[in-house]
C-alpha cells in the first residue's frame, strides 16, 4: 500500500543503525549446532497484522530491586545469556554474531510433547532493548520486545512486551485452550532466570490487553506454513532421511 | 537518562483528522499518542492521518504503538494513513509489514486526496 517514497532526504536518523535491513524472504546460510532450519529459511517475516487470531498485547515485568544495575547493562546480559534464560522446553539458538539486527534465532521448542522448530529474527537492538518479529509457519504473528528502563525510583525494570496474534486457526484453538498459559509461563521464566541472574527475588507481574478481538479469516491460508504439523512430519521423515544418508556414502 | 519528549496535536481537516506528531517515538510517547488519537476520534471523522514530519526518531517499541492505533482504527472501520515519513522510516514501515494495512503518503495533499473518506 505505500503510494511512493517521499521525497524527503536528510541524515540517517539516530535508530537508523539499529534497525535490520528488509528481507524479502529469510535467507540462512549457517545453522547452529542443534537448531533446525526446517521452517526459517525461505520464510517471509509476519507482523502483528498478517496474522489469525486475536491480537494481544501483553506486558510481563520485574523489578530488579536492591541491586545496582543499569537497565544498558541487565539488556547487555540478557542479549548474551537469552538462550540460557530458557525453559528447558524452549531452546533458543543464536547466530555466531548473538542478538543483533538482521540475525535469526533458532528455536526448538517442545509444545504438548511434539516438537515445534521454528525461529525469529532480530528486527531491532540498541542498547537497551531488542526485538524479535517472527517468520511465517511460527506459532504466533508478531514481535516481542526485550527492553530495560530505571523508575521513578531508579530501580531498573525489565520488561518484555509481545504484540502478536495467533499465525492461524490451529495456533489460535491451542492458544484459547491451553497455549496462551504457557506461553505466559514462558515468559515469567525468563524474566525470573534473569532476575536472578542478578541475585534478585522479585515477582513478574503480567498486564494484557487484548488490541483486536477480531480473528482475520482472510489469513486462514497461514495454516499451510504452520511449524507445528511441518515439524511433526520432519521428525516423522527422519528414519527416511538417515537410510537415504547411509545409501549415499 | 535521556529526555524523551514527543509532542502530538489535532487538526480537523475537511476530509479527516490530522494528527501532527513532534518529536521521538518510543515507549515514553503512549500515553501522548493514545491521548491524542482519542482526541482525533471524538468527532467520528471517517479517516486520520498520522503526520510523521516531525518525527526524527521510532524505535521498535513506537511501532507497536502506531500498530496498536492501526488496530484500533481498524475495529471502527477507519482509515489510517501516514504521510511525511522520511526514506528511512518508510522502509521501517516496510520491515515491520505495516504498509501491508496502511496508506503511507508523501504529503499531506496526497494523503487527503488518496484516503477514501467513509
Amino acid at each position: 500500500m505505500t503510494e511512493s517514497i517521499p521525497p524527503k532526504d536528510e541524515k540517517q536518523p539516530r535508530d537508523a543503525a539499529f534497525w535490520a535491513q528488509r528481507v524479502e524472504r529469510l535467507e540462512v546460510s549457517d545453522v547452529p549446532d542443534g537448531a533446525s532450519n526446517v521452517n526459517v529459511h525461505g520464510r517471509r517475516e509476519v507482523g502483528a497484522l498478517q496474522g489469525f487470531g486475536q491480537l494481544w498485547q501483553k506486558t510481563y515485568r520485574v523489578r530488579l530491586a536492591g541491586v545496582e544495575v543499569t537497565p544498558g547493562e541487565t539488556v547487555r546480559v540478557w542479549k548474551e545469556r537469552f538462550p540460557e534464560l530458557q525453559p528447558q522446553n524452549s531452546r533458543f539458538y543464536p547466530s555466531m554474531a548473538g542478538v543483533a539486527p538482521g540475525e535469526v534465532l533458532f528455536i526448538s521448542a517442545t509444545v504438548g510433547g511434539m516438537p515445534v522448530h521454528t525461529g525469529v529474527r532480530v528486527i531491532y537492538a540498541d542498547d537497551e532493548s531488542f526485538t524479535v518479529m517472527t517468520p511465517e509457519g511460527h506459532p504466533e504473528s508478531g514481535w516481542n520486545t526485550f527492553s530495560a528502563h530505571a523508575d521513578e525510583d531508579g530501580t531498573t525494570v525489565a520488561q518484555i512486551q509481545s504484540l502478536a496474534r495467533a499465525n492461524d486457526p490451529i495456533y489460535e484453538i491451542g492458544f484459547r485452550v491451553v497455549g496462551a498459559t504457557e506461553q505466559e509461563r514462558l515468559w515469567m521464566h525468563v524474566l525470573k532466570s534473569l532476575s536472578a541472574n542478578f541475585g534478585v527475588n522479585e515477582p513478574v507481574s503480567l498486564e494484557k490487553t487484548c488490541v483486536d478481538p477480531k480473528v482475520q479469516w482472510s489469513q486462514i491460508r497461514n495454516v499451510w506454513h504452520n511449524a507445528g504439523a511441518r515439524s511433526m512430519v520432519y521428525t516423522m521423515m527422519a528414519p527416511l532421511r538417515w537410510r537415504r544418508a547411509r545409501s549415499r556414502r | 537518562m535521556a529526555v524523551k519528549h514527543f509532542e502530538a496535536e489535532v487538526r480537523r481537516e475537511p476530509k479527516g483528522a490530522v494528527l501532527d506528531l513532534r518529536g521521538e517515538i518510543n515507549g515514553f510517547a503512549q500515553g501522548t499518542l493514545d491521548a491524542a488519537y482519542a482526541e482525533a476520534e471524538k468527532e467520528n471523522p471517517g479517516a486520520i492521518l498520522l503526520n510523521f514530519e516531525g518525527v526524527d526518531y521510532i524505535n521498535s517499541t513506537g511501532i507497536a504503538l502506531i500498530v496498536g492505533l492501526l488496530a484500533r482504527a481498524r475495529a471502527t472501520k477507519r482509515d489510517l494513513s501516514a504521510y511525511g515519513l522520511s526514506e528511512h522510516y518508510v522502509e521501517i514501515f516496510n520491515i515491520t509489514r505495516l504498509s501491508d494495512f496502511m496508506g503511507v503518503f508523501p504529503d499531506e495533499e496526497s494523503a487527503l486526496y488518496g484516503t477514501v473518506v467513509k
